[in-house]
């Protein structure tokens, strides 16, 4: 794979919440049009680095990069972030939703949000407000999949969707990768059902990469992405496994 | 389990080994073997990745591969299909069965028989195979 330049550097990132430490010196350079798996246990550090990208948390040493730009509401428009928890306006419908991201969000596909949301079975006149937990996450996931920006970051995309849907997610995941040229990051625990979809794999571990590479190469090293989470966290056993 | 079907293939992928390996070998097998007919239409880009669940660019990456072997052409506006020149399908088939061919030498060797025990002991295979 051709992959040359690196779209995010993360450099020796620190940061703690009052006395736990959520990264401890994270240092990793994510390639450039590849889709990236971020992997680890719960806690490990992965919802922290995300936030970071999309400015909305601070590291408290070290440096973050992405597209050669520090953080901030410019370099924001450059990217779709799909945050682990849902935040909502009051009284929108589904299609109502879809039109304030046509207007506040860059990059804003019309086409692609309506498909997006018909292939997701959201139903236009739906109201947010009563949404169950996997709707919201599918109609979240859809404004972030309907923006033809550089960067597309999903915390946790699978997280309390049912297993159809993620079929379905999984299908139009798929779709968009074909059709832009975007760097992606990931965050999930459902590796079975995406391993296959990753270029790049970062495996996180107490606020540290224990281990990063191309997903081809250490599937001829070391096996399936699956696997190779097993021999890393074997050891954290029911500990912060969910 | 992700599957595939094309014509008699049936694609299997194991996450354990490369992806884009086993689709391109798969390929490279069955238009060797004959089991994808000359001038035949490749499934798209786009049909492969979705039913096999992997990313579009590791499907592009085996077709592309292909094409360089030149066991496959890309026709504008039209799509993939599998070479017309038998003797092109010939040369890749032959290229497989030498392949083949080293690596059982090798195992042999590494269970230490000579030269001879090894044609012995495919003549009397082969009149194995020819009884049965």
């Amino acid at each position: 794979m051709t992959m040359t330049a690196d779209a995010i550097i993360f450099d020796r990132l620190t940061k703690y919440y009052g006395r736990r430490r959520a990264l401890d010196e994270f240092s990793v350079a994510i390639p450039e049009g590849s889709v990236t798996a971020i992997l680890g246990p719960n806690g490990a550090g992965k919802s922290t680095l995300m936030r970071m990208i999309a400015g909305m948390t601070v590291p408290d040493k070290g440096t973050l990069t992405v597209f050669g730009r520090r953080p901030g509401w410019e370099l924001n428009r450059m990217i779709a972030y799909l945050p682990d928890r849902a935040r909502w306006y009051g009284g929108h419908t589904v299609a109502e939703a879809l039109e304030w991201g046509e207007r506040l969000l860059p990059g804003f596909n019309r086409e692609r949000a309506r498909q997006l949301a018909n292939d997701f079975r959201l139903d236009p006149d739906m109201e947010v407000e009563g949404m169950s937990k996997g709707q919201e996450a599918r109609l979240m996931l859809a404004l972030c999949l309907a923006r033809d920006v550089p960067l597309l970051v999903l915390d946790e995309p699978f997280s309390g969707i049912d297993l159809i849907s993620r079929e379905q997610i999984v299908l139009s995941l798929i779709d968009t990768f074909g059709e832009r040229k975007q760097t992606v990051l990931i965050s999930t625990h459902e590796i079975a059902e995406t391993e296959s979809l990753f270029d790049y794999a970062v495996f996180i571990r107490d606020g540290q990469a224990v281990l990063c590479g191309e997903a081809e190469e250490l599937r001829t090293k070391r096996g399936s992405l699956r696997d190779v989470y097993r021999q890393l966290f074997a050891d954290e056993g029911g500990r912060r496994h969910e | 389990m992700n599957e595939f079907r094309f014509g008699p293939i049936r694609f299997v992928l194991d996450y354990s080994q490369p992806l884009y390996e086993q689709v391109l070998e798969q390929f490279r097998h069955s238009i060797a073997k004959g089991e994808i007919a000359l001038g035949e239409k490749m499934p798209s880009v786009r049909e492969l990745a979705q039913a096999l669940k992997i990313n579009p660019n590791t499907v592009l990456r085996a077709y592309q591969e292909l094409e360089r072997d030149a066991l496959t052409e890309t026709r504008r506006g039209q799509g993939t299909f599998i070479t017309r020149d038998a003797n092109r399908v010939a040369e890749v088939r032959r290229k497989l069965a030498e392949r083949a061919a080293a690596e059982f030498l090798h195992k042999m060797k590494s269970l230490g028989l000579t030269k001879e025990e090894i044609l012995r002991l495919l003549q009397e295979r082969g009149e194995d195979d020819h009884d049965g």
